[in-house]
């Protein structure tokens, strides 16, 4: 129930982020759903383990792979995809909150906050990375198959 | 003369992308692309956020070009079609002015119409507030400050860091009125938990991610300019933010 509801508000939420984005009007839905698919794993991930690096980082693996097989199959750059599909778990409220607690001269919340934020954001480089390498590889055997089906 | 207008397309190509935020290893290779495409050779080029260098051989002679940028924020619509205007071009289909013609249309991609978005930007602050825990009276407030805070900020034309303090200083009066008023009605609502929204809008995220995305593969330069530009989104958010708070104790 809870996958439920919560699978519904991202999609909603990543659709938004994408007109925010100005994501072409054809490719609004898959890359909500590809969103979608990465936040669900992100809060199953989330309620398996209390590492906040893995997570993210199984999101966004997840999101890439999505992006890079959607990218294959419409022909569009897989960025379309993975940077809307990235944006419920990105740390862009962490790096904020950041400096939030710098103004307010509150140093250790700073550097707790900072170094999260900044852990997220290299651990969902990396997924995002990881999913583009390995789907490098394995694009000619998806196209043989694509192709092959028509 | 005719590698001259190579150039202009490349470059053009380029800038297109760059502006709308595309990553650097894509702007590096569309503009390779399509200077080879064009006839150049020996082409190198230099990506860095705010700025394409090109350079290539003409006659023998070695020419580098240096075009300025200055980003405005990402548009995936823009990256797709210069994408496949790239594609196009290279596979030879395009006349040089056809081509100057074709980026000259590309420079305005069409756009959501002003409903739209200001419509969707509060459907993506409010679920995004839904996401992180919120309840639906959080909701609700987060859904209308999302929509006036992107509204104005998308009003402002002065330098980067001003209008991000503007932003956090819109969204957290508007969430700090929001939030006193339906306290006072009687409902539950939290500050921290409404402004989330909001601020998600404009907080930037995405440059952070695609910064390190930068280092990781090599683009050290690049790379370490976006993950500044996205340092200092974050302290202008912050100031805005903490000048409505220096506000509200000023008031009590």
């Amino acid at each position: 129930m809870t996958f439920l509801i919560q699978g519904v508000y991202s999609f909603i939420c990543v659709l938004g982020f994408s007109i925010i984005l100005n994501l072409p009007r054809r490719l609004l839905f898959i890359a909500s759903i590809s969103g979608m698919v990465g936040w669900l794993m992100y809060i199953f991930v989330q309620n398996l383990t209390s590492n906040f690096i893995l997570p993210a980082f199984i999101g966004s693996i997840f999101v890439g792979l999505l992006g890079e097989l959607f990218a294959i199959l419409l022909k569009h750059p897989a960025t379309l995809f993975t940077i809307p599909g990235i944006i419920p778990f990105v740390p862009g409220y962490g790096i904020y909150y950041t400096m939030y607690h710098i103004v307010n001269q509150d140093f250790d919340a700073a550097m707790t906050q900072g170094a999260t934020a900044l852990f997220i954001a290299i651990s969902i480089a990396c997924g995002i990375v990881l999913a583009t390498s390995v789907m490098r590889l394995l694009r000619p055997f998806i196209r043989q198959y694509v192709y092959k089906k028509m | 003369m005719h590698s001259k207008k190579a150039i202009e397309i490349a470059i053009k190509a380029g800038k297109i992308m760059l502006v709308n935020g595309a990553e650097t290893y894509r702007v590096e290779e569309t503009v390779k692309r399509v200077a080879e495409a064009g006839g150049l050779s020996s082409v190198n080029v230099f990506v860095i956020p705010t700025g394409i260098l090109l350079s290539s051989e003409i006659d023998g002679i070695p020419a580098t070009v240096l075009e300025r940028i200055s980003s405005e924020g990402l548009d995936l619509e823009a990256i797709d079609r210069v994408n496949r205007f790239a594609r196009l071009y290279s596979s030879g289909t395009m006349t040089p002015d056809e081509a100057l013609e074709e980026l000259k249309i590309l420079e305005n991609p069409p756009k959501f119409s002003k409903r739209a978005r200001f419509f969707f930007t509060g459907l993506a602050g409010g679920f995004f507030v839904l996401l992180s825990g919120g309840n639906f009276i959080e909701f609700f407030l987060a859904y209308w400050i999302a929509s006036f805070t992107v509204w104005i900020f998308d009003q402002l034309t002065l330098n980067f860091f001003i209008n991000n303090i503007i932003g956090g200083f819109i969204a957290s009066i508007l969430g700090l009125i929001g939030v006193l008023a339906v306290n006072r009605l009687g409902g539950s609502a939290s500050l921290n938990t409404v402004i989330v929204g909001p601020l998600m809008t404009l907080v930037p995220g995405v440059a952070l991610t695609n910064g390190i995305r930068d280092l990781i593969s090599g683009e050290l330069l690049a790379g370490s300019a976006r993950i500044m530009e996205a340092l200092f989104i974050a302290v202008a958010l912050a100031f805005g933010v903490g000048l409505t708070l220096q506000l509200s104790l000023l008031l009590n």
